[in-house]
């Protein structure tokens, strides 16, 4: 060995007693008879020492030796679940395939996010209904004096969420514009499924059936927790396990019925945004249309859509958050979405001072209707579940007006 | 690391259509480094709470990442990966606090309030935490790992660099390092 070949990354190891064999022979040899050297070698022990000081110092900072291990892994496990008592289903996990379709609100949280975003709430049912294949409707009251759910759609909330889902929602499907067919047997024809009418009201002023419509999205934990640091919500926390898990929602067609003098409408579907300041004031002129328009009865056929999203996802977490972004407290959410069967319930969040609803037989069924207090008189809004396709009857009136119209479906 | 290694093999058969390790064998993992891994973070973050969340972190992204992404080394990944974690919320305090400072908020930093010695001695972590913070984080993740006692050969497993280039990287690492740290405290003492 000589000076030359002698760089301050071997004195280094030296220093820190990584060097052995003919290596280390070597370099103490030179070391032995090369003055030069020796004084490099000093130097940057003093400096490594300095730093070596410094750095020391942060193993004050806390004791580890009374961590337990085991403790530990307790608290992991509960904090991000695969607790031992669902250990059994894990090994049927390995042998089924990797996505799961699962049914439910929750399945989109995002889905929720993107209801709330897009539209008041006093639409949301309907919107809902286009989302999630179901079994079962269950109804949720919420404060629709909260941000989310009381602030108009082009306030800086709804446009935060209408940003994030034109940056994290791909559509793989494109439903395209609305068919509007002149006949029900068209309408049935388009649609591959029976179209029902509402006998008592006659024919239907105007039949449109939406195109089939697939879009996904990943889940962005850090993306949506600085959404909801922006709305003010930091104390919503989306679970970790919600991080990456990709959500894909397949709706298929679905048929939209008008009887009476309906506002004309548009497909507001999410790949649908040619000007977002156009297509929110036409929604809000949507809206006032339709407030005013006493005499328009509607009913939506919808075949449930899948949800598909990673089996592991914690969809009562992320439902617990979603509802708490519409206004729910924590304690509410967190009692409520412990009841409720992800796998196949539709949650229909209402506002809790102006809506009303209760439990109804339709159809064969059992059904929900949801009444809304308005100036103008009420609203109501009756789903139901039959045969798999979810049926949304609504219109302005009082529930028994409701229950007649759903009686004379065929 | 070894009996990682010959676990992770084990693995590699039962795992390869799962998104997930085997339970057990995650277990063990978990048990043999997570005292390790949490003192390395302790060092950085200062507290055991913040240090343990960051841990869980990194434990969760291990066990969502079944045999062939591990590559064999279950304990470098982990190291990196913290370490990696570790720096990223340490920088992320750092911005936060220089925004809380350049808002007026900030009042009390929160440190020790017990003997002169200890206040002291939180000073100075603080200010080794800052200089880390400022330097690239590859270098600050080199001096981590190395002061929490990973040896040459465990430094080069972990951050896939050769042993032989240890040392020069540890030496240019600890100069940006103190010329950081005389920066950000020119006046207040020595090192």
């Amino acid at each position: 060995m000589t000076c030359t070949n002698i760089d301050d990354g071997i004195l280094r190891a030296h220093l820190d007693d990584e060097l052995a064999g003919t290596e280390l022979a070597e370099l103490s040899q030179h070391l032995a008879s090369c003055a030069n050297c020796r004084a490099r070698f000093e130097k940057l022990s003093a400096e490594t020492a300095q730093t070596g000081d410094l750095l020391t110092t942060l193993a004050s900072a806390g004791d580890v030796t009374a961590i337990n291990p085991a403790v530990a892994y307790g608290q992991f496990r509960s904090q991000f679940g695969t607790s031992d008592e669902r250990q059994a289903s894990w090994i049927s996990r390995l042998f089924a395939p990797r996505w799961r379709p699962a049914w439910g609100l929750a399945a989109g949280a995002v889905v929720v996010a993107v209801l709330v975003g897009v539209s008041p709430v006093r639409t949301w049912a309907q919107r809902v209904l286009a989302m999630l294949r179901v079994q079962k409707i269950q109804v949720v009251t919420i404060d629709p004096t909260t941000l989310m759910s009381g602030s108009e759609p082009d306030s800086r909330p709804y446009k935060l969420v209408n940003q994030f889902i034109a940056d994290n929602v791909v559509v793989t499907m494109d439903p395209g514009k609305p068919d509007t067919v002149s006949s029900v047997a068209k309408a049935a024809q388009l649609a591959g499924y029976r179209v029902r009418t509402i006998g008592s009201l006659g024919a239907p002023q105007s039949i449109e059936v939406n195109g089939e419509a697939a879009f996904q999205m990943t889940v962005n934990r850090d993306r949506i927790q600085m959404l909801l640091d922006e709305v003010g919500r930091s104390d919503i926390r989306i679970p970790e396990s919600a991080n990456g898990a990709l959500i894909a929602v397949h709706i298929p067609k679905t048929v939209l019925s008008m009887y009476g003098d309906c506002p004309a409408r548009h497909g507001h579907t999410i790949s649908d945004t040619p000007s977002r300041a156009e297509a929110l004031a036409e929604r809000k002129m949507e809206r006032m249309a339709s407030m005013n328009n006493t005499n328009c009865t509607s009913l939506i056929q919808a075949p449930g859509p899948t949800v598909s999203v990673p089996p592991d996802l914690n969809m009562s977490e992320i439902a617990e958050a979603a509802l708490e972004l519409a206004g729910m407290s924590p304690a509410e959410a967190h009692s409520f979405c412990r009841t409720v069967d992800w796998a196949s319930t539709m949650v229909v969040p209402i506002p809790r001072n102006t809506s009303s609803y209760e439990t109804v037989s339709v159809d064969g069924v059992e059904g929900t209707l949801i009444t809304e207090t308005l100036t103008q008189g009420n609203r109501y809004s009756l789903l139901w579940i039959k045969n798999g396709v979810i049926h949304s009857l609504a219109g302005h009136g009082n529930s028994s007006d409701a229950l007649a119209l759903a009686a004379s479906l065929r | 690391m070894g009996s990682a290694q010959t676990l992770n093999r084990s693995m590699t058969l039962r795992e390869r259509s799962s998104k997930h390790w085997d339970e057990a064998d995650f277990r063990v993992v978990f048990l043999q480094h997570y005292t390790r891994i949490v003192g390395i973070l302790v060092r950085l973050l200062g507290d055991r709470s913040p240090a343990e969340e960051v841990a869980n972190d990194a434990f969760w992204r291990l066990y969502r990442q079944p045999s062939l992404q591990i590559d064999g080394n279950v304990g470098g990944w982990l190291y990196r990966t913290a370490s990696n974690l570790g720096i990223d919320a340490l920088r992320a305090a750092g911005r936060r606090r220089q925004h809380e400072e350049a808002a007026g908020r900030l009042v009390d930093q929160g440190t020790a309030t017990g003997p002169l010695d200890d206040v002291l001695r939180e000073e100075k972590c603080r200010r080794v935490r800052a200089a880390l913070a400022a330097i690239k984080p590859a270098q600050a993740q080199l001096l981590i790992l190395r002061a929490s006692g990973l040896s040459y050969k465990e430094l080069a497993e972990a951050l896939d660099v050769k042993m032989s280039g240890i040392g020069t990287m540890l030496n240019r690492a600890e100069e940006e390092f103190r010329n950081r740290y005389l920066a950000l405290h020119p006046n207040k003492e020595d090192l």
